[in-house]
């Protein structure tokens, strides 16, 4: 078999922890019957189902029945600007949200637009933060949401959710978060961080693909959200179609192992991340996007001057596998609507690296992959110079 | 014993989709949409799946697959794609024995100034193509028709329709996902536009289903996002369930040839053991009916005589006894209503409260057939003392 390449691609998937594939089986094999179901096949589906719910809900101190399961996070972030659109545009039809926010939230945004919705894309600083007085001179009376992703998937920036709920909580304003990348990786209390809604997907924290979840608040106040996907009424009306005991069985352990172990594994990859960075920064012309600690301990997302940004993701490929940006819009050839966001020069945007470190990662793999990049940048750089 | 026959609820995974998901979860973990090589091989694994899956029906592009979560976003998606395309209201036909998949979206279209015709059935649970020809109207844009309905097993004449639809330039959606890989379909030679199928009913995994959607029929995407699945569905695809999803509609299109006769083999044989039952009464079509779907209700008779029983009761008595079987779909089995479905076909409220489904699938045995009918025969004797004791019934 041939040698792969490192995997250094963990913000657009991650494998999947074996703990979490053992704890799946046995839903697939010998307790497969559909949770809605009236006997004992059904019950045992139900029951790991409820299990999965309260794990999940207790990873961001809510409660059981403010879980309600998706197909993804982009299901979760439609079902949430959607859902909170369609039942609330009677209150007004301003909602807020950030340059940098991921196409799963832009889009329904800009779908919104066409139905007569103002949307205000809050700007970012070179840093990829938002600025708190911006947020908070924006929102007007009509405003019914606001939706700031926990932690980029590009550049790893995490943004400030507690000061941002706080803000919303006055104004009385909604405030949803896509933490697709963020469960599991850094704290998220929906009590303390004034979080009315939250994206979560498994497959970004060693999980299986196929699942994810949308937290809606149920006290003070309670989220009015119109279902998205219409049918047998499952998840108290919010989200029809057969729940998928395996897939979240899966999550909730991914979420378990995650939560568990997080400030060990956090301190393990951030040093994997320093690691690189240190291999890297011997390169002329190399900066880092984004902020250089408020970020996710995984996340090296770096621009390099005077690269060909395409090519230089050809010439790693057969040693690494990392990204230009963010893997959904990778098939696009356009800058990154995240890096034009903090300013940079679009043909530096075009040249940069989004490394994704995780569990699996070791510092052998990590000085390989220093190497290599130097190297390939280099070797370019020569060419270059030699006409 | 335990003896599962709820297949029309959800099946029981099969070795084959087990092993093909487990590999490509433990070794092709990337995400389709990446652009290096384990981003390609999760890309390839996805295109193997469609093509296995769009050879299940005859979908001779395998783009015309698009993958979703499951049966019920394939036909949200298949509705209100189509509907959204639309600035102004028009008009929808669908059949009043839908899968709530299709009644509830159609609802919600309702509540936005669409016109929804529900066309009748009959007794049996049929559709008259006559009835959705004089329903057809100038501004009916789309018609969605259940092909094998999951409640009572009647199959429509879904090819006869759809050409209708086709005669009157108007896009024709079925929703086969309890009929797909228990009797062929070809979308050929039916002529539909569009089709919803789920994974999970045909031995793959849950969490997989896949609209077929006719080349050049044009249609709007549910969610916005990373634009997946040519922009039609976005979200990182569930590759190992999609995958699992392609290896079980493979061997279902491989094995439907001898599964198909041998379900309705066992099928027939469970409504005889139980036809000497007086209490027992068949629903839907006996002739135009799903391979593996065995329903009844329980005669008024029989309520009179066993106080507040429904189809409930039984579930609960064969569980009891190690069989898993259901009231109506499962989707519903939380509620106590009276089935819809039973309703369309004029049963009176009560009597619509008490069916009860048993679905075979690829691992029923004659044997679990006939234990199956004695239990049966045993629980209804203790509910009513003379209920099948052959002998005792006049």
């Amino acid at each position: 078999m041939f040698q792969r390449p490192i995997y250094l691609d963990c913000h657009a998937t991650t494998p999947m922890d074996k703990r979490v594939l053992s704890a799946m089986l046995p839903y697939f094999t010998e307790y497969f019957g559909n949770p809605s179901s009236l006997h004992q096949y059904g019950w045992e589906a139900e029951t790991a189902v409820q299990q999965g719910r309260e794990i999940i809900a207790n990873a961001i101190n809510a409660t059981p029945e403010e879980i309600v399961f998706t197909s993804g996070a982009t299901e979760a972030n439609n079902l949430a600007i959607k859902g909170v659109a369609e039942a609330y545009f009677s209150q007004g039809k301003h909602i807020i949200t950030v340059a940098t926010e991921h196409r799963a939230v832009l889009d329904p945004c800009e779908y919104l637009q066409t139905l007569g919705f103002e949307i205000t894309y809050l700007p970012v600083n070179s840093e990829g933060l938002i600025d708190l007085e911006k947020l908070e001179t924006a929102i007007r009376p009509d405003t019914i949401l606001v939706s700031v992703m926990a932690a980029n998937n590009e550049i790893g920036v995490l943004q400030p959710l507690k000061e941002i709920g706080e803000i919303c909580h006055q104004h009385q304003v909604l405030f949803h978060t896509d933490a697709a990348q963020a469960i599991a990786k850094i704290p998220l209390d929906v009590q303390e961080m004034s979080l009315d809604l939250m994206s979560l997907t498994a497959h970004k924290v060693y999980g299986p693909k196929g699942i994810g979840a949308l937290y809606v608040r149920r006290r003070n106040p309670r989220v009015k959200l119109a279902p998205q996907l219409h049918g047998g009424g499952q998840e108290k009306n919010r989200r029809s179609g057969t729940l998928y005991t395996p897939q979240i069985v899966g999550f909730a352990k991914a979420v378990e192992i995650g939560i568990n172990n997080m400030a060990k594994e956090n301190q393990y990859i951030l040093q994997l991340r320093e690691k690189l960075w240190s291999i890297l920064q011997q390169l002329e012309g190399i900066s880092l996007n984004g902020h250089p600690t408020k970020r996710l301990s995984g996340n090296l997302n770096v621009s390099v001057e005077g690269i060909d940004g395409a090519a230089l993701l050809l010439g790693l490929k057969s040693i690494v596998a990392v990204s230009s940006g963010s893997a959904c819009s990778s098939t696009k050839i356009a800058p990154s609507h995240v890096l034009t966001a903090l300013g940079r020069a679009e043909k530096l945007a075009y040249a940069s690296l989004r490394f994704g470190i995780g569990r699996f990662n070791t510092v052998a793999e990590i000085e390989t992959v220093g190497q290599a990049v130097l190297s390939t940048v280099k070797s370019f750089r020569q060419k270059a110079v030699l006409g | 014993m335990q003896i599962y026959l709820d297949n029309s609820a959800t099946t029981k995974p099969r070795d084959e989709a087990i092993a093909t998901m487990l590999q490509v979860m433990s070794l092709q973990y990337g995400n389709p949409s990446s652009l290096h090589s384990w981003g390609q091989e999760a890309a390839m694994i996805l295109e193997t799946a469609r093509l296995q899956v769009a050879n299940l029906i005859n979908g001779v592009d395998s783009e015309s697959i698009i993958f979703t979560s499951g049966g019920t976003e394939a036909d949200n998606l298949a509705i209100m794609g189509i509907a959204q395309k639309y600035s102004h209201p028009k008009h929808l036909i669908i059949s009043s024995v839908e899968h709530s998949a299709i009644a509830e979206p159609a609802k919600s279209l309702e509540k936005l100034g669409w016109e929804i015709t529900r066309l009748p059935v009959n007794t049996k649970g049929r559709v008259n193509p006559l009835d959705l020809k004089a329903a057809i109207q100038p501004n009916t844009v789309l018609i969605s028709i259940i092909y094998g309905q999951s409640e009572i097993g009647t199959l429509q004449p879904i090819e006869t329709l759809a050409r209708i639809a086709q005669s009157h330039n108007i896009l024709f959606h079925t929703d086969a996902v309890q009929a797909a890989g228990r009797i062929p379909l070809d979308v050929q030679q039916l002529g539909v536009d569009l089709l919803s199928l789920s994974s999970h009913k045909i031995y793959g995994v849950q969490g997989a289903g896949a609209l077929y959607i006719r080349p050049g029929v044009e249609i709007l995407p549910l969610f916005g996002g990373g634009g997946q699945e040519r922009k039609i569905r976005s979200g990182t695809q569930a590759v190992p369930t999609i995958a699992a999803f392609g290896i079980a509609a493979e061997l279902a299109a491989k094995e439907i040839s001898q599964e198909t006769p041998r379900l309705m083999g066992l099928r027939d044989r469970l409504f005889d053991l139980l036809a000497d039952c007086p209490y027992l009464i068949p629903t839907g079509d006996r002739l135009y009916r799903l391979p593996h779907h065995v329903s009844f209700i329980l005669s008024n008779d029989f309520a009179l005589k066993a106080q507040e029983v429904t189809g409930k009761t039984i579930v609960r008595q064969l569980n009891l006894a190690g069989i898993g079987i259901s009231a109506g779909s499962a989707c519903h089995s939380g509620k106590l209503n009276p089935s819809p479905i039973l309703l369309a076909m004029d049963y009176d409220k009560n009597a619509a409260k008490r069916g009860i489904r048993l679905t075979l699938g690829k691992d029923t045995t004659t044997a679990d057939i006939d234990w199956t009918a004695m239990v049966i025969k045993q629980v209804l004797t203790r509910l009513i003392p003379s209920c099948c004791h052959y002998a005792d019934v006049k």
